[in-house]
């Protein structure tokens, strides 16, 4: 629908030079679009050179703060102009233009640091290394094209965005680490340099990483995928499966090669300081603010090559090698051709006779492989962990979003650019921020990317694929009505082997027939190969469905008694609510039964429990009414938390120590409504984005958040020093509570001491949750909460029914924003302390999730539920963690009984695999400990996943608002 | 060497049997709890300080045999304040006496706000930021890390004395690099030649870049605040870029087992680091690098001597306290504590001064620590 919406305003917008003149006019809504850029950029001009304007004139904002806004207003001033130029252009130059804009935007970038600086009377210097710039940026393209490549095809052919794509990757580098270990090539890595690259060990550790990085993407589509296709599952349950088998792998490989590092030697040749390509280059030296004495750019002389190092050029011509193979397969194989069929529309595949289960298993192995065979080169220049994956995952996206999902072509220009601009803007931002007092503002490198992404789909919605592809389109359409039918890029064999004959090279057509032959054989004894494979998920499948079936029979049970007994329905209001309570009761009593030692630890861990029930509740509602009801796929909800946390932060902090002091209670409101604005200002770019464009953008929200409070001075308080962090804010009620209230409830709960401050924090969370969540019906209630449910059920048909999306939609997230972000106060209060990290998504975004899954999409009880759920999940399983190490303690002989099994299956099963220093560079205290947070880990992604395939609709599932219909009742 | 290594192993096996046997009679079982960062941002360093914990425990047990049966339960922190918490609580729950650490002080923060309520002291093994010091911990909250103010003045010393004018910075965007970068920054006089914060966490980061940076700023030597792994691969780049200046690195990296981290370990060589320095004349320091070393620590790990000290003094706290409270015992066994780390005293926000710095070097692969530094006598040695 937006495809078409868009066509129609271009062609609106046509004939630009037939009816210029009247165009000039006052009237005309480009000029005023003009004149307001313009006014903008004008604004921010003399704000930040004469201290004038409105920014400066409001005299709200001290002075870095002022300098942020003013500079922000002239990104945005800039920004506009552009937006209103790609407005403007058609055809080849609107593609061209789309393909520039990372230059432009740099360049826009350039112009307000200059003004910046000039400002301040400071002076930057830039040193852009050419070649290192350059190699640095294919280097990174290649990295993030590990990962991109799998994800693009499984996306292309499958229709999600797989997560678990990077954890293949990983399994890549670990069978290499494995291959490094074994008996057959210890040696090598150990010999010392003898000046000669051995090829041996990279070259079969990479063969190995794609058999078994693919095997096992294999056995993941069967096991998991393959089920909830058959359920008809939609992209976003298969994107959630993806992320819960992400963390069961990762949380696999934490316990199997535990947190450290470790590098990959294929022969210590390879990673010697002496072993690079030293390439010729030139440095561009760019002068910032200092208009009078020098010039703008100079080159500098006598610059030392560049050493590109050996490992980084197997890595990228590794990654090229991939690319062509799988664009070959794609594009010249029997295969592809099924592959892209069931791409483009699985039904019609499918009736015209093409495998689909065939193809999607076909295509796992496929991208598993890539990126595993990518792991395997990667593995050879960083230290390798487990984590390792979810660093590059996220530009990875970036990549993929940026050259339009599911296009191969796209997505190298993407890797380029991203890689590319990830290169440049790490000088820039090293001159850039040593000028202004951040030295930390290289790390945004990391984060360019996002930003980057944001802005141009502001710009070009669909990405710089969809624009490559539409200009190609038209390119062929219109040789098509020349006559021309024949494609330039595509030579098929036969045509040039008719070619061929007419020049009479009888000979080459015999190889050509030759190759083509073993071409056929080849990929037929592959696909009897993944057929006969095809008995090892059986094989796993059965010893699941044992597990399997007590699982169901568990669930049933449960649902059983509910449903028999009482006969309720839990998709009826009052079944909905009898199956509420009696979860509810379930799980106060295993609240109960927590052991603790003393009353007053037994009180806060109540307390505790209850807040952080209050904090996930609210933010589950948050993620509810933005994904459960409007039907917006967020994976940002810790950006709003974040906005809520900081905001409390800062202005709560001492004024001695950066903050501004302001009172708890203000300082909440503030944030609540900045997380509202920032909700609401949200809504513009990403309304009209599909589905997981906009997932992934709120994703890097919460990620640019993250690594904004690591390197920005002005979001720390709390130290004198501005040390990273945000700590010393005043808490809502201190005061009040230590002078009297805390010894009185300490009283009435028998405490020796005054009750602790976390027993008022707890009251007001719950209180919170349960005002929130009282609101939150009378609001979904209303007819408006009818409209959020028909935009998620079908946009357009809402659209037709006179409801304005983008309005509703920015309704919809500035109230899960406010949400949020009141969540996010509470972490504040609850953490006394806020530090980056408190945004890691594994321990935030991806537990909301779970919540929001295991509680039921759409049922603000089911989010109580699911978010006590995963609180209670926590502290059960903290206490056969804490078993381990005392033998008093009740679980002690359970942890010791995991060991031994855990033991057993390194040693005596694994052992048939690897070799024994395989596992004594692991364990090398020679005990062989199963790491128990991890398998924590593992637990919340297979939650994720069981919920997912056994009870898709969460424990209490969404009570439909009309009753039901008669075609329903009959069954 | 391999005799004595299977000697000391031999050695630690019989001292843990004996101790087992210790608690057939009729000792008190004390549990301490630990707080590490075995998932998140820096979980690759994690077994470095369980290894040491679990040599200070075994130390600790055949040092109080028969009197005491110290057990550690070790609780994950993610490295997150909110976790942290949570794991505190389960430690408070199981009843221990006192809990080490945590290593990041987001960890530390948020886990004191439920000990110090709770009664239950703590000692941070790893965490530097100056918020540590001013923490709400009713006096609960005790660290065996200095702040980096005094290390970043060792290192402006250090650096000045080696003739450098234009030395580049990088340091690791978290508590502990940020936090000596700013100090040195603050403290140098001269001219910095660029300065530049970058993440740790593979795959964020691009060695070659940084080193890039330096070259192309024209520096003429690289202050270095970084973990061992980060900390190496910017040695290799900067090697691989031909970079010939010197290299000063802090306590991350000031280490024999640095060269570990290395695949090419000549990239190490002119590597001068500062470390908190050892006892006057104690063998502590010795001992546990012996003991660790034949216990098959983890490698490239860091702060494991003050994981050990902070165990340590936990357990002499509470051997030593009789009837009266721990906090007191902790601040009377904290005064000019010799420990593995240096010698520690706590101040009045539970917080080491320190005694100073040893300056090491790397001259090839091999590692000696010739001269030491104080706040009073400035550089000393040769």
């Amino acid at each position: 629908m937006p495809l078409v919406l868009e066509r129609i305003s271009v062609e609106k917008k046509g004939n630009v030079v037939q009816d210029l003149p009247k165009r000039l006019t006052l009237n005309n809504p480009i000029l005023h679009k003009l004149l307001i850029c313009l006014l903008v950029i004008v604004d921010a001009y003399l704000g930040l050179i004469y201290g004038v304007g409105i920014i400066r004139w409001s005299n709200l904002f001290r002075n870095d703060i002022a300098l942020l806004l003013l500079a922000g207003e002239m990104f945005i001033g800039g920004m506009l102009f552009l937006r209103l130029i790609l407005s403007q252009a058609q055809g080849i130059i609107r593609t061209v233009a789309l393909v520039m804009i990372p230059l432009l935007v740099i360049v826009i970038g350039l112009i307000i640091v200059e003004v910046l600086l000039t400002g301040l009377g400071r002076v930057a210097t830039i040193n852009l290394n050419l070649s290192a710039i350059g190699l640095s940026g294919l280097y990174w393209a290649a990295v993030y094209l590990t990962i991109g490549i799998g994800l693009t095809l499984t996306y292309k052919v499958q229709g999600f965005a797989n997560f678990a794509q990077a954890e293949m990757m990983l399994i890549g580098s670990y069978v290499a680490l494995i291959m490094m270990w074994s008996d057959k090539f210890s040696f090598l890595s150990e010999a010392p340099t003898d000046g000669v690259l051995n090829w041996e060990l990279l070259l079969w550790s990479s063969i190995f990483a794609f058999v078994i990085a693919g095997l096992a993407g294999y056995l993941i589509d069967r096991l998991v995928y393959r089920k909830l296709r058959n359920r008809n599952a939609t992209f976003q349950v298969m994107m959630i499966a993806s992320l819960g088998v992400s963390m069961v792998v990762r949380a696999l490989l934490f316990v199997r090669f535990s947190a450290n590092n470790f590098r990959f030697v294929p022969d210590k040749d390879w990673r010697l300081t002496t072993s690079v390509i030293e390439t010729p280059t030139q440095t561009l030296q760019i002068h910032l603010g200092d208009r009078l004495s020098g010039g703008f750019i100079e080159t500098v002389q006598n610059v030392a090559p560049f050493g590109f190092s050996f490992s980084k050029v197997t890595l990228v011509v590794g990654v090229i090698a991939c690319l062509v193979f799988v664009l070959g397969i794609l594009y010249k194989t029997r295969l592809g051709r099924q592959m892209r069929a069931v791409g483009d529309n699985p039904g019609l595949a499918a009736s015209s006779g093409i495998n689909l289960e065939g193809i999607y298993g076909k295509t796992s192995f496929l991208s598993a492989g890539t990126a595993g065979l990518g792991g395997a080169f990667l593995a050879a220049i960083l230290p390798i962990n487990p984590m390792l994956g979810l660093a590059l995952l996220l530009p990875a996206f970036a990549v993929i979003v940026l050259g339009t999902i599911g296009s191969i072509a796209g997505v190298i220009f993407g890797a380029l650019i991203v890689g590319l601009l990830r290169a440049l803007s790490e000088p820039l931002l090293i001159g850039v921020g040593n000028s202004l007092d951040r030295p930390t503002a290289s790390g945004f490198a990391e984060v360019v990317p996002f930003v980057f992404l944001v802005g141009l789909l502001l710009l070009a919605p669909r990405g710089i694929g969809a624009a490559l592809q539409e200009w190609n389109i038209k390119r062929i359409r219109k040789r098509v009505t020349a006559g021309r039918t024949k494609y330039l890029f595509r030579p098929s064999i036969p045509s040039l082997r008719n070619n061929l004959d007419r020049l009479g090279l009888v000979q080459i057509q015999y190889v050509f027939t030759y190759v083509s032959k073993v071409r056929t054989v080849i990929w037929f004894l592959l696909d009897r190969i993944t057929y006969s494979l095809s008995w090892i998920p059986t094989g796993v499948g059965f010893s699941l469905q044992f597990a399997r079936t007590g699982i169901q029979a568990g669930i049933r049970f449960v649902f059983r008694i509910s449903r028999f007994k009482w006969n309720i329905d839990p998709e009826t209001q009052k079944g909905s609510w009898i199956l509420f309570i009696v979860l509810m009761v379930i799980l106060i009593c295993i609240v109960w039964l927590l052991p603790s030692v003393t009353a007053l630890t037994k009180t806060m861990q109540i307390a505790r429990i209850a807040t952080l029930l209050g904090i996930f509740g609210l933010a589950s509602f948050a993620l509810n009414l933005h994904t459960g009801i409007t039907g917006m796929t967020n994976f940002g909800v810790i950006f709003f938390i974040g906005i809520g946390a900081v905001t409390v932060g800062i202005l709560c902090a001492p004024i001695a120590t950066n903050g501004y002091g302001w009172s708890p209670l203000a300082a909440t409101l503030v944030a609540v409504t900045v997380s509202a604005i920032a909700g609401w200002l949200l809504a513009y770019p990403t309304a009209r984005l599909r589905m997981d464009y906009f997932a992934i953008v709120t994703i890097s929200l919460g990620e640019m958040l993250r690594i904004s409070l690591q390197a920005e001075p002005l979001l720390r308080a709390g130290t004198v020093t501005s040390a990273i962090g945000i700590s010393q804010y005043s808490m809502p009620l201190e005061k009040w509570w230590s002078s009297g209230p805390s010894s009185y409830v300490g009283n009435l709960l028998g405490l020796p001491v005054p009750a602790p401050y976390v027993v008022l924090l707890a009251g007001i969370a719950i209180t919170s949750l349960v005002g929130v969540w009282l609101l939150l019906d009378t609001v979904l209630s209303s007819p408006w909460g009818r409209i959020l449910r028909s935009i998620r059920e079908d946009e357009v048909v809402s659209q037709h029914h006179g409801h304005n999306i983008l309005i509703q939609k920015a309704a919809s997230l500035a109230l899960g924003a406010a949400i949020a972000a009141l969540a996010g106060a509470l972490w504040a209060w609850l953490n006394t302390n806020i530090w980056p990290d408190f945004m890691n998504p594994v321990r935030t975004t991806f537990l909301i999730w779970a919540a929001y899954i295991v509680g039921g999409r759409g049922n603000n009880k089911g989010m109580i539920v699911g978010a006590f759920v995963i609180v209670i999940v926590e502290f059960l399983f903290n206490i056969l963690v804490a078993s381990r190490g005392a033998t008093s303690m009740p679980l002690h002989g359970v942890t010791n009984y995991a060991d031994s099994i855990f033991s057993w299956l390194m040693v005596n099963v694994g052992g048939l695999i690897w070799s024994s220093k395989s596992l004594t560079e692991i364990f090398p205290r020679g005990e062989i400990l199963l790491s128990l947070p991890h398998v924590k880990l593992a637990l919340v992604g297979l939650v994720i996943i069981i919920a997912l395939i056994a009870a898709s609709k969460g424990l209490l599932p969404e009570v439909p608002s009309r009753p039901n219909r008669i075609k329903k009742t009959e069954k | 060497m391999s005799i004595s290594k299977r000697f000391l192993g031999l050695l630690a096996l019989v001292i843990m049997a004996i101790s087992m046997l210790g608690c057939l009679g009729g000792s008190e079982t004390v549990k301490i709890g630990m707080l590490s960062p075995q998932t998140g941002p820096i979980a690759q360093y994690a077994p470095g300080f369980e290894d040491a914990a679990k040599i200070a425990i075994a130390d600790l047990n055949a040092a109080h045999e028969g009197d005491f049966e110290f057990e550690l339960i070790m609780m994950d922190t993610g490295c997150d304040g909110t976790q942290a918490a949570t794991s505190a609580q389960t430690l408070v729950d199981s009843g221990v006496s006192a809990i080490v650490g945590a290593a990041c002080s987001g960890a530390t923060l948020g886990a004191i706000a439920v000990a110090a309520p709770a009664g239950v002291p703590m000692v941070s093994y790893a965490s530097t930021s100056p918020a540590v010091t001013t923490a709400e911990d009713n006096g609960h909250l005790f660290r065996v890390v200095p702040s980096d103010a005094q290390q970043a003045v060792a290192l402006t010393t250090v650096a000045s004395a080696a003739g450098v004018s234009k030395p580049a910075v990088l340091y690791m965007t978290n508590d502990y690099g940020a936090g000596l970068g700013d100090n040195f920054a603050s403290n140098w006089s001269g001219e910095v030649c660029t300065s530049v914060g970058y993440d740790p966490a593979e795959g964020r980061y691009d060695a070659t870049t940084l080193a890039q940076s330096v070259i192309d700023g024209g520096c003429d030597s690289v202050l270095l605040m970084s973990y061992a792994t980060d900390g190496a691969a910017i040695m290799e780049a900067l090697s691989a870029q031909g970079f010939d200046g010197s290299v000063f690195g802090a306590d991350g990296v000031a280490d024999a087992t640095f060269t570990d981290s290395f695949t090419d370990a000549s990239a190490v060589d002119g590597l001068i680091a500062t470390r908190p320095r050892p006892g006057e004349d104690s063998s502590a320091k010795g001992d546990f690098e012996a003991a660790y070393a034949a216990a098959g620590g983890a490698d490239g790990a860091i702060y494991t001597g003050e994981t050990y000290d902070a165990v340590s003094i936990i357990g002499a706290a509470i051997a030593g306290k009789g009837d009266g409270s721990i906090i007191d015992s902790l601040k009377s066994v904290g005064v000019n504590y010799v420990g593995a780390s240096g010698t520690h005293t706590f101040d009045a926000s539970g917080d080491v001064l320190g005694t100073g710095y040893e300056v090491c070097q790397f001259a090839g692969n091999d590692f000696s620590c010739p001269r030491t530094w104080t706040a009073d006598e400035g550089l000393s040695g040769n």
